[in-house]
């Protein structure tokens, strides 16, 4: 009996591996583009709106993104300075706050950056929402922060040309300089009266987002180099501020586990009744 | 316990098979998860019947799983049937959290990377005579507008390309201008990406449309010289 037991053990031993690979091999699938999206952690205490080197930064986990010079319409750009981003994000259930960070050697008054957002449930072109031929698109809505009055602008722009500051101001930015890297703020309320212009921002869904910068450096005729339309840009990506934490998950987990706990017991006491 | 023995070395032997030795057979691919549990759950099923075809094999197969399950008479494996009773509604309860748990990824956007093109777009022949002269001009016209992009070995690897999603189209890849026609690349250069289809993702493309600032003699002449510098040849229809 011995050795049968033996091989018994082995068997079932190999077998829960097998069962508990396949849970692994099929739930490990889930993890795997994280920089494809900036998350907004939930924090308690108010975000700092105004301070790129507050300590809470540190919670909120960096995602970079690539940037391109702007090559889609005139007047391009063929070489930018800033290569990628890195963005961070928090919110307090009020209040959204972005920490931009990106490497420029000098800093320079018309030094600047911009985050952009779809506005509403249409699609809207990453170039100023331009409008597409076969597709009815929607409005952007564009946080703008400029190193000369170091305060931000809040616009709306439907194609080209359409770029306006909007008559409600709702975001506030600040940036700060150190070591050859901008640190940029831009904060709002997640929710503003005007949906129809503003990016509306609900805790747990996604937000097309996009970035902007230009380095204000000058040629050797003093011309500014990057300037309106010629500047690096990113593709859309996503965004989204943390729900608040749901546990019912695990509450479901341990009903399960109670139910299963359950059934071995009412089989056992039939099957040893039954024999 | 050998009636209980072979259904299991069967099944550890048929997941084995699935996930190791069929993806290595040419012309397979790895099988999903999800695909595998499936056959998984049919060799069960299969095992079951089968061992229950008569009432001497269903006792010889279902008997030492009693004995197991009520442990009686178990002796040595006493610890191994409390480490089942454990583990088992553990699983029930990972499983089930994992499957309620909120997704953290963004919503998955299906992009088709060859729409069909307008009816005016399809057919049309390249009005421009394939002179070297003409192959020429249009290389030059591509690396004044194209190749800060798509690279100046047409290889999708310019300069410009690195931050844009859905990356520039790679011309020496023989899945992107060999298997399309001179017409469709007239309309993609003259529209450009907002000139897509919905599931093109138009919203995405940092494709310029060109026809605002080329004329058409220069589009086809960069047509020809894009099929030249990638050593390509357009689709046609023999």
């Amino acid at each position: 009996m011995k050795p049968a037991n033996r091989v018994m053990k082995q068997v079932l031993r190999g077998g829960v591996a097998m069962v508990v690979a396949t849970i692994i091999g099929g739930t490990s699938l889930s993890v795997a583009q994280e920089s494809v999206s900036v998350r907004a952690t939930l924090m308690t205490g108010g975000v700092p709106i105004d301070d790129p080197n507050a300590a809470a930064w540190s919670s909120a986990p960096p995602a970079t993104f690539p940037m391109s010079p702007q090559v889609h319409w005139p007047n391009r750009i063929q070489e930018v300075t800033v290569k990628d981003v890195s963005v961070r994000a928090l919110h307090d259930g009020k209040q959204v706050a972005f920490l931009l960070e990106y490497a420029d050697p000098t800093q320079d008054p018309d030094d600047a950056a911009a985050l952009e957002f779809m506005v509403g449930d249409k699609k809207a072109h990453f170039a100023h929402g331009q409008p597409m031929l076969q597709v009815e698109g929607g409005p952007v809505n564009i946080w703008f922060w400029k190193n000369k009055t170091n305060k931000a602008a809040d616009m709306t722009a439907k194609g080209f040309g359409t770029l306006k500051p909007q008559e409600h101001q709702d975001v506030t930015a600040k940036g700060v300089y150190s070591n050859g890297s901008w640190k940029v703020v831009f904060s709002r309320n997640l929710s503003t009266g005007h949906a129809e212009e503003d990016v509306q921002i609900t805790p747990g869904q996604f937000i097309s987002i996009a970035f902007a910068v230009w380095d204000g450096r000058k040629d050797g005729a003093g011309e500014l180099v990057e300037k309106g339309s010629q500047k690096a840009v990113s593709s859309w990506w996503y965004f989204r501020a943390d729900a608040p934490p749901d546990y019912s998950g695990y509450m479901y987990a341990a009903i399960a586990a109670a139910l299963a706990l359950g059934f071995q017991f009412v089989l056992i006491r039939k099957l040893k009744k039954g024999q | 316990m050998g009636a209980l023995g072979k259904p299991i070395i069967l099944m550890v032997g048929m997941y084995l098979f699935l996930k190791f030795v069929l993806p290595n057979i040419p012309g397979s691919a790895p099988l999903p998860s999800s695909l595998i549990f499936l056959y998984l759950l049919l060799t069960a099923s299969g095992i079951v019947i089968y061992e229950t075809l008569s009432g001497e094999s269903k006792d010889a197969f279902w008997g030492p799983m009693q004995r197991f399950l009520t442990g009686e008479n178990v002796g040595g494996l006493q610890a191994l049937r409390y480490g089942v009773l454990i583990l088992f509604p553990l699983l029930v309860g990972w499983q089930t959290y994992g499957s309620t748990a909120v997704s953290d990824l963004p919503p998955t956007e299906s992009r088709t990377v060859h729409p069909a093109p307008p009816g005016e777009y399809t057919g049309l022949s390249n009005p421009v005579p394939k002179t070297p002269d003409n192959i020429m001009q249009g290389k030059g016209f591509y690396a004044a507008f194209c190749s800060p992009c798509h690279g100046g070995n047409f290889d999708g690897k310019g300069p410009a390309a690195r931050g844009f999603i859905p990356a520039p189209a790679n011309f020496a890849d023989p899945t992107t201008i060999a298997m399309l026609q001179e017409s469709y690349l007239f309309w993609r250069i003259k529209k450009g990406g907002v000139g897509l289809p919905i599931e093109g993702t138009p919203w995405k493309s940092a494709m310029p449309r060109w026809e605002v600032e080329l004329p058409d003699e220069w589009i086809w002449k960069i047509i020809m010289g894009e099929y030249d510098g990638a050593h390509q040849s357009p689709r046609t229809w023999e």
